[in-house]
């Protein structure tokens, strides 16, 4: 098949050399004449005989002719090939039971369709145009980090970005609002003021987080009530205690220290918890600090003690006393944050701030000309990083003005000065902007981009971020674009490609929908029963309270409402729910960042490995910790770390068909939806989405009908939806896909009932393929189906990587790729470097060059003339 | 924990009664209608008083026959279950009915109604189908800030109680840009809204505690105005290396930079006094929805107390939204049971949202009633607020006769107190008659309005 399309493409271009070397007609042409005349010799008789007996002009099926009375008509619409070469491929036309063409004919309609519809000159072809790229705002945190050493929340700070074809990478929809904008001007000042240090000497400082202070030898069990808060060392109000840590002083001197202190709640509504304690706090046995405290909300306080040291070894104490005996009401809790050695103080011990010889470092000159060239030479290698490509002199010049303007003022330092122009820098569209720059290249050819583009293009794609030393190197010498090969395997080796998994994850199979997706593990389970009338009951009654105005309540609605809410959509207490729902189930935050973290493990581990791409749907491991894996019902699996875990032989997991994260994410809040789940498969997994459903759906009441008295399963509803013939050319498609799933409930867990009646999983794809159960589903897509996922995969990560949707044109740049990795028989490899060396990854439309050449044909009689 | 802590606080300071911006504000606008005579009849009542306009925005629409009153229209209809908890309200709301947005019809587009129903709401503009190439309308509050916005310190101002992160995949082939937003300040560029509400409050108020907050937001002024000068000459000399197609993108970000100019600017003629409303600052986004929604909602009563904007918007949550309503015992998603297939049950609980939505909306009303202006008459009489959704039927995916109350009295210009039915207008003479009621007298279409629904 390869090698079929090889030798025709050869046949093409040798035909243009040909003609082309007759002086007298240009090399397009050759494509222009092919088109129709290729089109009646070679594309029409398959039509003829495949197609045209639904897509002819007259019945027109699907609003699709193949009609020829004008083919220059038909060849011209662009649009309708794509479809004709989607369907194709996917074997989704002609039908199930007529007749097909073969994979020969079809791969002659696709190359014809490439050559003389899209018009791919494979000499120069289109790589497309990529609107300019602003950084999203994972690309900005990670570049932030990398370039300054700090970590600015950007998920918190900045408006979530728009996506477009599925990403967050795509140049056309990330729009810049003025909010946004304001926001980075505001987060340029903040990030400076965090980073570079503005004077040149400071007290030195050892800082002791609180979790340092040990009792009889062990630290503190426990630190804030959500655990997060590893460095804070908690006393509860009501135990005495003492903490003690040893301070290794080096020198001599006077020192001040810095006690940070929190007191802190748990607030219980409408209740106050009065009890008191003493906290002490002793340096050296001797007592400095003795304070009561009662409840505080959180309040922080600090203390500055001054001490006279001698070097060696300083004991340093807390110290907790309750003072009452009040009930215990509330949770109060003293939490030392930490103690902050400040000195020697004398200004010869005097040290540089944290991170200064990072921005500074060379010293600074004391003349107005040695600073304003130690200003050009710092500013001018920042701003060169920032904007991730050489900076001209005349912006250097003034980067430094206005750092000069700056520290010549009086009270400034030279370093308050530099910082001023690092705002600037951070906040310019030069550092917000991907710009990029191209090599000279022939009229009409489509330039390579430059190396440092190229630098940029490969460190967004492959860790979402700048480009680092090595690659800046490179690219100043020009020899990045020599050295591809190596500098990809090294990138995906660097630990920062962690973060192409968890984005390019993340947005593919929607991990990242699993933080927010609420799901009612209630609900999902009571619907594997069949209903109970007296659960429904309680439910009812709570909305029906819950309905009243709470001013209109009695007493004892009251009463019966908060115990509603306790019962009526929670599971009983202490492990087995009230009706009998076995034990209690919850989609904790745990379980979701494990089940994330089994996706993204399950890609990296393909990814790194270099093992076959088909793994990722078919494989007889996964990745779980002590936590998921129970929750999955695999036994033998401890501890909280996510591990690579060998699946026992009858397990279906396995495969992200069957990861938490694809079940949940393709889930209702309170049941699966087979529906969902097909459309993720076609969309996700085998690249043939159906079109959007109709606007007018039909009722379909009869699908909320009972059967035996039970309700009717998902699988008898979804047949009776399918009967009606808007809806079954689609979901004919979508639910067996999605109904092959339904052992697995909107939480992830397998089941074998739903409102009472046994699961039925067994199905058969549009195409043909039968399957029992999802194990065999999973082998028909990494045999039968599995060019469909390469080519799908292939499509999703392009589109990733290069920031903008596919076109037409495009096919072929990714026809090279799927060629590469079936020869590489599915090796990720050969699909991250086909990606970089592909021509839309390389280069740039050349400016001048009409997006759309004239459609084929349109001056059918002057390119006869020229024959 | 402290969320809940400091939202009480919050709310103490909002509505009970700490009266004292609003006075500052009122100088604030009648100074400004000595100075510029033109400017006198932008956005202010008969009394000269600020008239605010705003948006609201809920998802899905609305169970149909239990939104809209029975009887006669008027000022005796007889109340629905949905609109039920605005009763105590009636003086100050009118429902309207009979109001369409076809531009949020299939037409030749087929699917998508989620995403028509939220970019054409305040549009009335088609929207491009594409993925990736955005094209809506100017929205009417965007015109309205154009018209009117250079009355206060900021044009306008846009909120959402929706920080769902926009996942993947939005509906039907429609870039997601058109299902999170409703603001757009052009065809191409939606107006982000914010979601946070410590930050919305802090960047109308400036950050710290009360009493730091004018010295902070002036020492940001300054550091913001020497960012803004470098960074435009950086701006300009890239656009010259762009294409042409690339310089609009750049474009955005030097439209940002001249209203963030204008804005300091402005903050410097307006002065700021009377600016800090002396509340602590709200904590980033509670855990409980009512909570967040009510948050939100506090920072617009805020907004039009100090007279900060006359303009804004507030989108509840995006179209289609899926959130489920745990506290009202509706654990299905929203948009789930919206298609639900005429069973009883389900119609119940879409009801019962529907509901929940009213309610938080009503209990805005109280708020905003119990603020008193410079005329003696309440902030919410002194307004025009539209409630309202995109879709109908959210069942059906229907747009005409759409679910829409109008709240105050716009400072005498509207009576409310009545069910009033248009029988199938365009929305945008509502939005047209809105306009002329701020003064905007240059807008005489809109959309694809038909002309103007100016007193009814």
């Amino acid at each position: 098949m390869i090698a079929f399309r090889n030798v025709r493409v050869e046949l093409i271009r040798l035909m243009g050399i040909c003609l082309f070397a007759g002086g007298s007609v240009p090399v397009a042409v050759a494509g222009d004449t092919g088109g129709v005349e290729e089109f009646k010799k070679a594309v029409a008789p398959v039509l003829d005989d495949y197609c045209i007996r639904c897509h002819d002009a007259d019945t027109k099926k699907g609003g699709i002719s193949f009609d020829s009375a004008d083919p220059s008509a038909l060849i011209a619409n662009r649009e309708q090939w794509n479809k004709a070469v989607k369907v194709l491929r996917a074997g989704l036309m002609p039908p199930k039971g007529r007749a097909r063409p073969t994979a020969q004919q079809i791969d002659g309609i696709v190359t014809w369709v490439e050559e003389s519809v899209f018009h791919i000159d494979p000499k120069n072809p289109d790589p497309g145009r990529v609107t300019i790229r602003r950084l999203n705002r994972v690309e900005y945190r990670n570049t932030i980090r990398d370039l300054m050493g700090v970590d600015f929340n950007t998920d918190v700070e900045f408006p979530a970005d728009d996506t477009g074809h599925g990403f967050d990478t795509i140049g056309d929809v990330l729009t810049l609002s003025p909010l946004l904008l304001e926001k980075y001007i505001a987060a340029s000042r903040t990030i400076i003021a965090k980073a570079v240090p503005t004077v040149p000497w400071v007290v030195a400082e050892k800082r002791i987080p609180g979790k340092r202070f040990v009792t009889s030898g062990k630290p503190a069990t426990g630190g804030g009530r959500f655990g997060f808060n590893s460095d804070v060392l908690s006393l509860s109000y009501y135990k005495g205690a003492a903490y003690t840590n040893e301070f290794d002083c080096q020198q001599t001197g006077k020192y001040q220290l810095v006690v940070d202190l929190t007191a802190n709640e748990q607030y219980v509504d409408n209740q106050f918890d009065y009890n008191k304690c003493k906290w002490t706090f002793k340096v050296d046995g001797k007592p400095v600090l003795e304070k009561e405290y009662s409840r505080q909300g959180g309040r922080p306080y600090r203390y500055d003690l001054d001490v006279d040291w001698k070097a060696g070894k300083h004991e340093l104490a807390v110290e907790i006393q309750p003072l009452t005996k009040e009930r215990q009401i509330r949770n109060l809790t003293l939490r030392l944050q930490g103690v902050t050695v400040r000195g020697p103080m004398a200004k010869e011990h005097w040290v540089h701030p944290v991170n200064y010889s990072k921005y500074f470092p060379a010293k600074v000159p004391d003349d107005a000309a040695g600073r304003r060239k130690v200003a050009q030479t710092i500013l001018s290698a920042f701003a060169a990083r920032a904007y991730r490509r050489p900076v001209d002199d005349a912006s250097v010049e003034k980067l430094a003005r206005l750092a000069e303007a700056t520290y010549t003022q009086p009270g400034q330092t030279f370093e308050s000065g530099v910082a001023r122009a690092m705002t600037v820098i951070i906040a310019s569209p030069r550092f917000l902007f991907r710009e990029e720059g191209t090599v000279p290249a022939k009229a009409g050819e489509h330039p390579l981009i430059d190396e440092f583009a190229l630098a940029s293009r490969l460190s967004y794609f492959l860790w979402s971020s700048m480009p680092d030393d090595e690659l800046f190197r490179l690219a100043r010498n020009g020899e990045l674009r020599k050295n591809l090969p190596a500098q990809i395997t090294r990138m995906l080796a660097d630990p920062k490609s962690g973060e192409f998994v968890r984005q390019f994850t993340g947005q593919w199979l929607q991990a990242r929908m699993l933080d927010n997706i609420q799901i009612n593990a209630f609900a999902v389970i009571a619907r594997e029963n069949v209903p109970d009338p007296k659960a429904q009951a309680r439910q009812s009654r709570f909305r029906e309270l819950v309905r009243k105005p709470s001013e209109k309540l009695t007493e004892a609605e009251k009463k019966e409402l908060e115990t509603l809410r306790k019962t009526a959509f929670q599971f009983g207490g202490r492990g087995r729910g009230r009706g009998g729902f076995g034990p209690r189930i919850e989609l904790t935050p745990d379980l979701r960042r494990a089940m994330r973290r089994e996706t993204e493990m399950a890609f990296e581990h393909v990814l790194k490995g270099d093992i076959s791409l088909l793994e990722l749907l078919d494989a007889d491991y996964t990745f779980l910790n002590a936590k998921l894996a129970t929750y999955y019902g695999i036994p033998g699996v401890t501890g909280d770390q996510m591990r690579l875990v060998k699946l026992p032989k009858d397990s279906p997991r396995g495969g992200i068909l069957t990861e938490g994260t694809t079940l949940i994410v393709t889930s209702n809040p309170t049941r699966t939806s087979p529906v969902k789940r097909g459309l993720f498969v076609l969309d996700n997994l085998l690249g043939s989405p159906p079109p959007p459903p109709p606007p007018d759906i039909p009722p379909l009441e009869k699908a909320m009908g009972s059967k035996d008295g039970k309700p009717l399963t998902l699988r008898e509803q979804l047949a009776i939806h399918r009967a009606s013939p808007v809806c079954s050319s689609c979901h004919n498609r979508m639910d067996p896909l999605g109904l092959a799933l339904e052992n697995f409930n909107a939480l992830g867990r397998w089941r074998d009932k739903e409102q009472g009646h046994e699961i039925d999983s067994k199905g058969e794809l549009i195409t043909g393929e039968s399957f029992a159960s999802v194990k065999e589903l999973k082998k028909i897509l990494v045999t039968d189906r599995k060019l469909d996922f390469y080519r799908c995969l292939t499509e999703k990560m392009l589109t990733y990587a290069l920031g903008r949707g596919l076109e037409d044109f495009d096919t072929k740049a990714v026809d090279d790729i799927v060629n590469r990795i079936v020869a590489a028989d599915g090796k990720p490899s050969a699909l991250i470097s086909g990606i970089v060396e592909s021509t839309p990854f390389q280069r740039r439309r050349a400016e001048e060059t009409d997006p759309t050449p004239p459609p084929a044909g349109s001056h059918p009689a002057a390119i006869q003339e020229h024959q | 924990m402290n969320t809940n802590i400091s939202r009480r606080h919050f709310l103490r300071g909002v509505g009970v009664g700490v009266a004292l911006p609003a006075f500052a504000s009122i100088r604030t606008g009648s100074l400004l209608a000595a100075e510029t005579p033109a400017a006198a009849k932008l956005a202010v009542t008969p009394t000269g008083a600020p008239l605010r306009t705003a948006f609201v925005y809920f998802p899905n629409g609305a169970i149909p026959a239990a939104w809209w009153p029975s009887g006669t229209p008027g000022p005796d209809f007889k109340w629905s279950r949905t609109l039920a908890p605005l009763e105590p309200h009636k003086q100050s709301i009118q429902i309207l009915s009979g109001l369409d947005h076809h531009t949020a019809e299939a037409g030749p587009d087929g699917g998508g109604d989620h995403a028509r129903a939220n970019g054409t709401f305040l549009t009335g503009h088609r929207l491009k189908k594409s993925a990736t190439d955005i094209h809506a309308g100017i929205s009417i509050d965007q015109v309205l800030a154009r018209e009117i916005g250079k009355a206060t310190r900021f044009p306008s101002l846009e909120l959402a109680s929706d920080s769902i992160s926009k996942g993947t995949g939005c509906d039907s082939g429609y870039a997601c840009a058109y299902q999170f937003n409703i603001s757009w300040s052009s065809p191409t560029a939606p107006k982000a809204a914010e979601t946070n509400p410590r930050q919305a409050f802090e960047r109308l108020f400036g950050d710290g505690k009360p009493g730091e907050r004018l010295a902070n937001a002036a020492r940001r002024r300054n550091e913001e105005q020497s960012v803004l000068d470098f960074v435009l000459d950086d701006a300009k000399s890239m656009q010259s290396r762009l294409d042409p197609h690339d310089r609009r993108k750049l474009d955005q970000y030097l439209t940002g930079l001249r209203e963030l100019e204008t804005r300091i600017q402005k903050a410097e003629k307006f002065g700021d006094a009377g600016k800090d409303p002396g509340v602590d600052t709200p904590p980033g986004i509670p855990i409980e929805y009512a909570d967040y929604v009510q948050l939100m909602y506090d920072i617009l009563v805020l907004s039009f107390q100090t007279d900060s904007t006359r303009v804004a918007t507030f989108m509840l949550a995006h179209d289609g939204s899926n959130r489920s309503f745990e506290q009202i015992g509706v654990v299905e998603g929203h948009h789930d049971i919206s298609h639900h297939f005429n069973k009883k049950e389900l119609i119940e609980k879409v009801q019962d949202i529907d509901l929940w939505y009213v309610r938080q909306f009503a209990e805005f009303l109280k708020k905003l009633d119990a603020v008193k202006d410079a005329d003696g008459k309440s902030v919410l009489y002194n307004s025009q607020i539209l409630y309202g959704s995109g879709n109908a039927d959210g069942n059906r995916h229907t747009h005409t006769n759409l679910p829409a109350i109008l709240a105050g009295a716009a400072g005498g210009a509207l009576k409310p107190g009545r069910y009033v039915k248009f029988g199938g207008k365009p929305m945008c003479n509502m939005f047209v008659g809105m306009a002329h009621r701020t003064g905007a007298a240059a807008v005489t279409k809109f959309g694809d309005s038909t002309g103007a629904i100016e007193s009814f």
